[in-house]
């Protein structure tokens, strides 16, 4: 990186920040959440470790969405999703309710920040999205027939699968699209 | 839809990110509008012709020439 040039990373590279900041920061807070009666030595600095890497996944995201390559932010949805699993709370109400809130606001959230900035991109990118969400519905909607299909022999399905499933196949879609059009985030 | 989009772009000197700047679009969407892979929306292509200072039909020309209007019944030629 040239001097002068802070944090000046190209699309995919921030993404893979927010991912491993992501992964990292559940899995050092949740490995040490789940033993907060008995903590073991230090591990304070770890959650504090693991709220970090989540700060910089939130960063990296951020970064994304300024550098106007925000269609990264459909996987990285996707993989966050898969890993919020809010079908994890207790079976306690008031678990259901904690989860359950914090999981739609965030959701509420981020798709009130990616239709904002689907609204300032131009029409070319628009219309990318456009095809890519009709490929990710299409995908969507086949999916679903296969899996009634065969239901009897496939393991049990998660609404949360579904939502991944749609968002990666958008994101597919839409790079396909960005292909055929010649656009290169 | 042809078009002259890189000869007149050319002519003035300008970068695609340049005119993608006095369109307000990015510079892909030149770059896909120059190679002939996307088709403008009528407000956009109207933009290209007030940026040259020309009508949209000196920067855009169809593929094929448009089939022959069709006379009002009754008129013979």
């Amino acid at each position: 990186m040239a001097a002068g040039s802070h944090l000046r990373l190209s699309g995919p590279s921030w993404f893979a920040v927010s991912v491993v900041g992501s992964l990292g920061g559940v899995w050092l807070s949740e490995k040490m959440l789940v033993r907060y009666t008995d903590p073991p030595p230090g591990g304070f600095w770890w959650v504090a470790a693991g709220l970090a890497l989540i700060f910089l996944a939130g960063f990296a995201a951020w970064k994304l969405a300024r550098a106007g390559v925000y269609s990264w932010l459909l996987p990285l949805a996707a993989i966050n999703l898969g890993i919020l699993s809010p079908g994890r709370a207790g079976d306690e109400l008031s678990w259901r309710l904690e989860w359950g809130v914090m999981g739609l606001a965030w959701t509420l959230a981020a798709v009130l920040v990616f239709a904002r900035l689907l609204r300032r991109s131009d029409e070319l990118e628009r219309r990318l999205h456009l095809e890519g969400a009709f490929c990710g519905l299409a995908a969507g909607l086949v999916g679903s027939i296969a899996y009634a299909l065969f239901e009897n022999r496939l393991p049990e399905l998660r609404a949360q699968w579904v939502a991944v499933w749609l968002l990666l196949s958008w994101w597919a879609g839409y790079l396909m699209m960005a292909f055929r059009y010649g656009w290169r985030a | 839809m042809k078009n002259r989009l890189r000869v007149l772009r050319a002519e003035r000197d300008w970068s695609q990110a340049e005119l993608a700047d006095r369109l307000s679009v990015t510079r892909q969407t030149v770059n896909a509008i120059e190679n002939g892979r996307y088709d403008p929306s009528l407000p956009l292509a109207f933009a290209v012709g007030r940026v040259f200072a020309l009508r949209i039909e000196d920067v855009f020309t169809p593929d094929t020439e448009p089939p022959p209007a069709r006379q009002p019944p009754g008129q013979t030629t």
